[in-house]
């Protein structure tokens, strides 16, 4: 996980069923590979307190391309010993300006979520 | 070869609905899109349906289809091919912006879930802008 400086990308668990941040969730970042045409997993990492994970990918990593969050949504309701209509969730995104900032929350309930590009 | 390469070859071969007319008894599986940002049905986003095989977990394509003027899909899959499992909806949602002459931040969306009871009717709303969606879980 990359360290010091902020990440240009960074993430957002809300559980908005229980009106609280979704804490504790494992979530991984993946690079499409053009060549190969295969994901490549760049960081993993778990969502905090406050529902956020920090350092997600350093300055430098983040190139253009297609990228990839996963959220461990379905392990993150059977944690709290309810099932939830969907296993993960999976947000595909283009960068084409990686010198932005990128914010991309999950807004999500057992039944439901949403997702937009905010900065 | 990889994963995804072994999965078009897949996808050739197996043999898939493709929808061109109403099906007989209506799908217990469906769709809506809308354009939340234009106020509009999503019409003419191509998608397809697919379910993980619980032995390899490949995916399987059982359906491709476009929406209609009203952003449905009718005839996604039939009562009896609707077995428990885990699926699969992928919308071509940047092919659907770009159609109309604009850029997306998503190259397509896809919701995967989980069916454990097949008996029941499951609609699977796809609410899209250029940089934003929603989905859940309606009847």
């Amino acid at each position: 996980m990359a360290a010091a400086e902020s990440s240009p990308l960074t993430t957002h668990v809300l559980n908005t069923s229980d009106g609280v941040p979704g804490t504790k969730m494992a979530l991984s970042l993946h690079r499409l590979d053009t060549k190969l045409m295969i994901w490549t997993m760049l960081s993993v990492g778990t969502t905090n307190e406050d529902g956020r994970c920090p350092g997600l990918i350093s300055r430098e990593a983040f190139t253009p391309g297609m990228y990839k969050l996963r959220f461990e949504t379905g392990s993150y309701w059977e944690s709290l010993g309810q099932p939830s209509f969907y296993p993960y969730v999976e947000v595909v995104f283009s960068i084409s300006d990686p010198g932005k900032k990128f914010h991309l929350p999950l807004l999500m309930s057992r039944f439901s979520y949403s997702t937009y590009r905010g900065s | 070869m990889s994963a995804f390469r072994l999965q078009q070859l897949k996808g050739h071969i197996l043999s898939e609905n493709k929808i061109t007319t109403m099906s007989g008894s209506p799908s217990p599986l469906t769709t809506h899109v809308l354009n939340t940002a234009m106020g509009v049905p999503g019409s003419n986003v191509s998608l397809k349906l697919y379910r993980q095989d619980l032995s390899t977990s490949v995916w399987q394509l059982i359906t491709t289809g476009v929406t209609n003027n009203d952003g449905r899909c009718p005839g996604l899959i039939t009562p009896q091919l609707f077995t428990s499992g885990v699926y699969k909806m992928h919308f071509e949602t940047a092919q659907y912006w770009a159609s109309m002459g604009e850029t997306s931040f998503y190259p397509y969306v896809e919701i995967v879930f989980t069916i454990n009871d097949p008996g029941q009717k499951y609609h699977i709303p796809l609410l899209l802008s250029r940089f934003s969606y929603s989905t859940y879980r309606g009847s």
